[in-house]
């Protein structure tokens, strides 16, 4: 058994905390962001979670925390920190070993299956000073539908560093998801975002 | 009879549905709205409830925000160090006073009419005070906001608004010795990871409690995906020959005595190498018995609604939200003294296994859900449902306190659970809720 890596480190912290905006990327790469998003998104309605698992970069940090109520004058503790509670904080090895459950034949609530569908949208890519990294601003609405009335409708947006590789293709090397619910009006998240 | 606020029910009508010699409990009681209400003012309002842990209050003018029922309170830090849990509601016009989750402040004003209440709850001031003041019979000191009785044990902050409650150590008694597994099985204690976990389910909020207060039979099935994922193909194991239910008047404890069971699950080889290593100083303040049930298969239930699971060491609450509707509240507990690594691991493994998206938990709601709605049915709400598993399995034990009973796999701690609702739900007051811990004589066994 190994362990599976800390799901946060430095870099997560600085791309995503800090809100600093590079300059956006040329229209080419920003189209082939756009396709990227759009298939990724597919798999994910498709359940096609093992191609989904190709697109991480096997140093991959995928965080989502919990969002908290807080006044604005509370410095104490931001509305979202690393090291509290949240619904993901994962690395390439935990998301396997959810799509392992997925996989297993015996995930009862998946039967019959859940639909889903997945609509990405405002998007933006910013250069970083390595030009094979792109951080890229999304919104989603992920609805998901079982049986007859049993729905779920959840919407946030998404920070992803995204890394190009020699051969032009995307891979996410880190996401942060952040939805904008604080009580998650839902009864699970057996899904990825 | 007599008559109940709010309702036309009398207590023979309850009686009659829970018939727990026989194993049987009536669907009505996941349905009902009459029921639903008689539980918040005889059970919600009477209990001693967990409302927090005293790492979240750091230093005086911390604060939490939670539910006690459907009562929505403070829960705070005074000036003396001590612990106000207070309702969260103007006694002026009745808007809720404060809004954020957690934070620090001098006071809570009110979004109204602005008037200002102390962190003991007294009513501190209000805009145009010279016009209240010059008002006849207006008296300021009648006006704090209605408090909660406070109580604490190792860490963990209760309340209850009933004056007439035993003390908190009487309510949990002997189970208290099985809590402190998981509260004192190190000398610097425990805290809680900063944030909770919260979401919503369409269920009655019996169906987590008594599941966590002895279901262990649901694991290897409903569970088959999460242990197949955790176990790299395995499953859940549960050797009937040695493991027990344990309860005490509706609080209850599956589990075995496999030691790392359930901590297994989390696959997170530093968590388990510091709890094999810490296997000695466990036995030393817990013994040899307590230290092989501290990551065990196992899950318990302090009545009414705080689950727990020493395996994960997390606690979390089913609020009730009406008859078919709950919130779920998810915590990570960890030893104060336990090297951060550890403690992030417990806060990962947590989230991984039982929170919204972990493998194991989100296979339950489903079940829960489903239970509950079926019984919109009114034919369906006219059965009954079967808690006969395990009759006769009531052992005697030379260490373990409260009432045992031999089986993991057993609807025991489930009967005694229905037997406390029962109990609480027809007594008009606590002298007329009966001590359940005394063990039945021999062949008489439920």
């Amino acid at each position: 058994m190994t362990r599976f890596e800390p799901a946060l480190d430095e870099q997560m912290i600085a791309t995503f905390l800090e809100d600093k905006e590079g300059a956006h990327i040329d229209d080419m790469r920003f189209l082939s962001i756009m396709r990227f998003l759009s298939a990724e998104a597919r798999m994910l309605d498709e359940e096609r979670y093992r191609e989904w698992l190709a697109l991480f970069t096997a140093d991959t940090r995928y965080w989502m925390p919990v969002m908290e109520n807080r006044y604005r004058r509370d410095r104490s503790v931001p509305v979202f920190a690393p090291g509290r509670m949240s619904y993901f904080d994962d690395s390439l090895d935990t998301l396997e070993l959810r799509i392992r459950r997925l996989d297993s034949g015996t995930a009862w609530p998946e039967d019959p299956p859940v639909r889903h569908v997945y609509a990405i949208s405002n998007i933006e890519a910013f250069a970083t000073p390595r030009p094979d990294r792109v951080i890229v601003h999304s919104t989603f609405v992920s609805y998901r539908n079982k049986l007859d009335r049993d729905e779920s409708l959840l919407v946030g947006r998404r920070r992803d560093l995204l890394i190009q590789n020699g051969d032009g293709a995307w891979q996410i090397r880190r996401r942060l998801i952040l939805l904008a619910q604080s009580l998650l009006l839902s009864k699970n998240l057996n899904i990825f975002f | 009879m007599c008559v109940w606020k709010g309702t036309t029910l009398n207590p023979e009508d309850l009686k009659a549905l829970i018939d727990l010699d026989e194993g049987w409990v009536s669907r009505r009681i996941f349905w009902d709205r009459d029921i639903y209400t008689v539980e918040l003012e005889r059970i919600f309002g009477r209990c001693w409830l967990f409302v927090g842990h005293e790492s979240q209050l750091a230093g005086a003018g911390s604060f939490l925000t939670t539910s006690m029922g459907e009562d929505a309170v403070i829960v705070a830090r005074n000036r003396s160090g001590g612990i106000e849990v207070m309702l969260n509601s103007c006694p002026h016009r009745g808007n809720r006073l404060c809004f954020a989750d957690s934070g620090t402040a001098r006071s809570f004003t009110c979004n109204y009419h602005g008037w200002a209440f102390g962190l003991t709850g007294e009513l501190l001031g209000m805009p145009e005070e010279q016009i209240y003041a010059a008002s006849p019979r207006f008296d300021k000191s009648r006006l704090g906001l209605r408090k909660a009785r406070v109580a604490t044990y190792n860490g963990l902050i209760f309340a209850t608004f009933d004056e007439s409650a035993p003390s908190l150590d009487d309510y949990l008694g002997e189970f208290r010795w099985y809590l402190d597994i998981m509260l004192d099985n190190a000398a610097g204690g425990t805290e809680l990871v900063g944030g909770v976990i919260r979401s919503t389910m369409a269920c009655n909020w019996k169906f987590p409690a008594e599941n966590f207060a002895g279901d262990s039979y649901h694991a290897p099935w409903t569970h088959a995906s999460g242990a197949f994922a955790a176990f790299d193909g395995g499953s859940v194991r549960i050797n009937q020959a040695e493991s027990y239910h344990a309860n005490v008047n509706g609080h209850g404890l599956e589990f075995g005595l496999d030691m790392i069971g359930n901590a297994a699950t989390m696959r997170d080889p530093i968590v388990l190498d510091w709890m094999k290593g810490r296997q000695a100083e466990v036995e030393e303040r817990l013994g040899a018995l307590r230290t092989r049930m501290w990551g065990s298969v196992s899950s318990g239930n302090v009545f009414p609604n705080l689950g727990y699971l020493p395996g994960y060491f997390t606690l979390r609450t089913w609020v009730p939200r009406g008859p078919h509707a709950i919130e779920i509240h998810v915590w990570s507990l960890v030893n104060r003294d336990a090297p951060d690594e550890v403690k992030d691991g417990f806060r990962r493994g947590v989230m991984r296994s039982f929170s919204p998206a972990g493998i194991l938990e989100m296979d339950d709601g489903e079940n829960w859900e489903h239970s509950t709605a079926t019984n919109a049915g009114v034919v369906t709400r006219g059965e009954r449902l079967h808690y006969g598993l395990g009759f006769e399995s009531e052992i005697e034990h030379d260490e373990l306190p409260g009432r045992i009973f031999l089986g993991q796999m057993n609807d025991a701690n489930q009967r005694a659970f229905y037997r406390r609702w029962l109990d609480l739900m027809t007594a008009d007051n606590w002298q007329g809720v009966p001590d359940r811990t005394t063990k039945a004589v021999a062949g008489a066994m439920r």
